[in-house]
């Protein structure tokens, strides 16, 4: 019988049955061997639990079979999943797919506020270390003053991105809203991003997305006070694009984080490294154009008459922190 | 409890992961917070437990992310299945055990996650890679902290 000094639990075998240790060693025994061992107070029923072979803690169910459980279990669930990639594509469930999205987005938001300030700071002592190399004089700066500068110069990188917003809106005759980036897509992949203007704002899905610097992809869901951004990177965005140079038509499409040219060229015309690549109006799905990338590199295979080429994009998902909206482009 | 538990680290991973790894970036490769704990809870609980995590690990990055519900949770589960077979009645694992399943798990999920969003073959196999030794290298910071709540909770419900 277990009448030890603070003995509660007893480890018993799930496979035997048999108590195996009391107390302490109990508890150090499930650490060691978790799957193997379950902890049993020492009193059951009312009564004690003795030292040997017991009756076993639960039924237990032979090995095998609980495998085989696992296994029903595990084509169940990928079936599921498959099924609601399906299901929650289709109209009459975007909405509640919207919601649910809605309900993260503060915590997320949050969160990446939390991670600019950490930025800050971390850029603070970056500065410090090189200043301090750099000019002796700037080592008894004010921690204030530092501050300050910092502050003056992450409100002028805001700054110089919100002109050269400005300087598209006036340029392309489009109407925009600007919005800022809150949240990314958690991989490398699809290379999403969200920002914080949703259908309250007059956000659709569907809507173009620009910045200053050139094309960056279209709303894929808009939530009330935020959206969704299918950047060009997600391969399921192919954009019709003209190169300047060459005057060849072609499509852009996404793979990573990288974007591959496709131009269909049988004339052979020689598509050089540094063409710009620009939204043409081929199937209007965005406004004539815009620019997209520079070729950074082509590949012709033997025989092929379609070249292949690698795209400098303009944008870098990474990077961006404000974007413009088109709020009056419709595609057709 | 033992739920709630759960529920609490796997919406934190979620929202870590959303939130901070982009800024973790190093050669296109994000750190994968969920698929961590993912593996911790399949380890320690076996594979029915870890795929129910998975799901709803999965489920929390696909609302996270652009696209439809589904294919993130489609990446971990057989990942924490195998994990689960694998790792059942094994002891406390080598942190070099741990790097290797992260490294083995973040291959499947990436090869399940590149059919949702096509790549081409080098830059998807250079991305999996990436996350895969990221992946092993912050494994044995997660895994044991996560499996230690884990145990944790299990000892003060049988003492209950």
């Amino acid at each position: 019988m277990i009448a030890a000094h603070e003995t509660s639990v007893v480890a018993v075998s799930k496979r035997t049955g048999q108590v195996l240790a009391a107390g302490a060693d109990a508890r150090r025994m499930l650490v060691r061997a978790a799957a193997d061992v379950v902890l049993m107070p020492t009193l059951r029923m009312g009564r004690p639990l003795t030292i040997g072979r017991h009756p076993r803690p639960q039924p237990v169910v032979a090995q095998p079979k609980r495998r085989s459980m696992s296994g029903g279990l595990f084509v169940l669930l990928c079936a599921a999943m498959a099924a609601l990639s399906i299901v929650s594509q289709q109209p009459w469930a975007l909405g509640a797919v919207d919601a649910a999205r809605s309900a993260l987005a503060p915590a997320e938001g949050a969160l990446a506020s939390a991670g600019d300030q950490v930025d800050r700071v971390t850029s603070m002592f970056g500065d410090v270390s090189a200043l301090r190399a750099e000019n002796q004089r700037l080592r008894v700066a004010d921690e204030q003053l530092r501050s300050q500068v910092l502050s003056l110069s992450q409100a002028a990188r805001e700054n110089d991105a919100l002109r050269q917003a400005l300087d598209f809106e006036r340029a392309s005759g489009f109407h925009t809203r600007p919005a800022q980036v809150v949240g990314r897509g958690p991989d490398a992949f699809s290379r999403a991003m969200v920002v914080d203007r949703g259908t309250a704002d007059g956000v659709k899905a569907g809507m173009v997305v620009v910045t200053g610097a050139g094309l960056l992809g279209r709303i894929d869901r808009a939530g009330p006070h935020e959206s969704t951004v299918r950047t060009l990177a997600d391969s399921s965005s192919p954009v019709a694009v003209v190169l300047v140079n060459a005057n060849l038509q072609g499509t852009v499409v996404g793979g990573g984080d990288r974007l591959r040219l496709d131009v269909p060229n049988a004339a052979a015309i020689a598509v050089t490294k540094g063409d710009w690549v620009l939204t043409s109006d081929a199937g209007r799905t965005y406004p004539p154009g815009l620019v997209v990338g520079e070729v950074a590199d082509v590949t012709r295979g033997v025989g092929s008459t379609t070249d292949h080429s690698d795209l400098a994009w303009v944008n870098d998902p990474a990077r961006v922190t404000f974007v413009l909206v088109i709020t009056d482009f419709t595609p057709s | 409890m033992r739920w709630a538990a759960a529920a609490a680290v796997i919406l934190a991973a979620a929202l870590l992961q959303s939130a901070w790894g982009p800024r973790l970036e190093i050669v296109g490769a994000f750190p994968n917070l969920v698929l961590l704990v993912v593996l911790a809870g399949a380890w320690t609980l076996g594979p029915r437990a870890g795929m129910a995590w998975a799901c709803a690990g999965g489920l929390l990055l696909d609302l996270l992310a652009a696209g439809p519900l589904g294919p993130h949770a489609l990446a971990l589960v057989p990942g924490a299945y195998a994990i689960g077979l694998l790792a059942r009645g094994r002891h406390q694992p080598h942190a070099l055990v741990v790097a290797v399943a992260a490294a083995v798990m973040t291959v499947f999920y990436s090869a399940v996650l590149v059919l949702f969003h096509p790549a081409p073959a080098g830059t998807a196999m250079r991305l999996a890679v990436a996350a895969a030794l990221y992946n092993s290298l912050l494994a044995p910071f997660v895994f044991a902290p996560v499996r230690r709540m884990v145990l944790g909770t299990i000892t003060r419900r049988a003492q209950a």
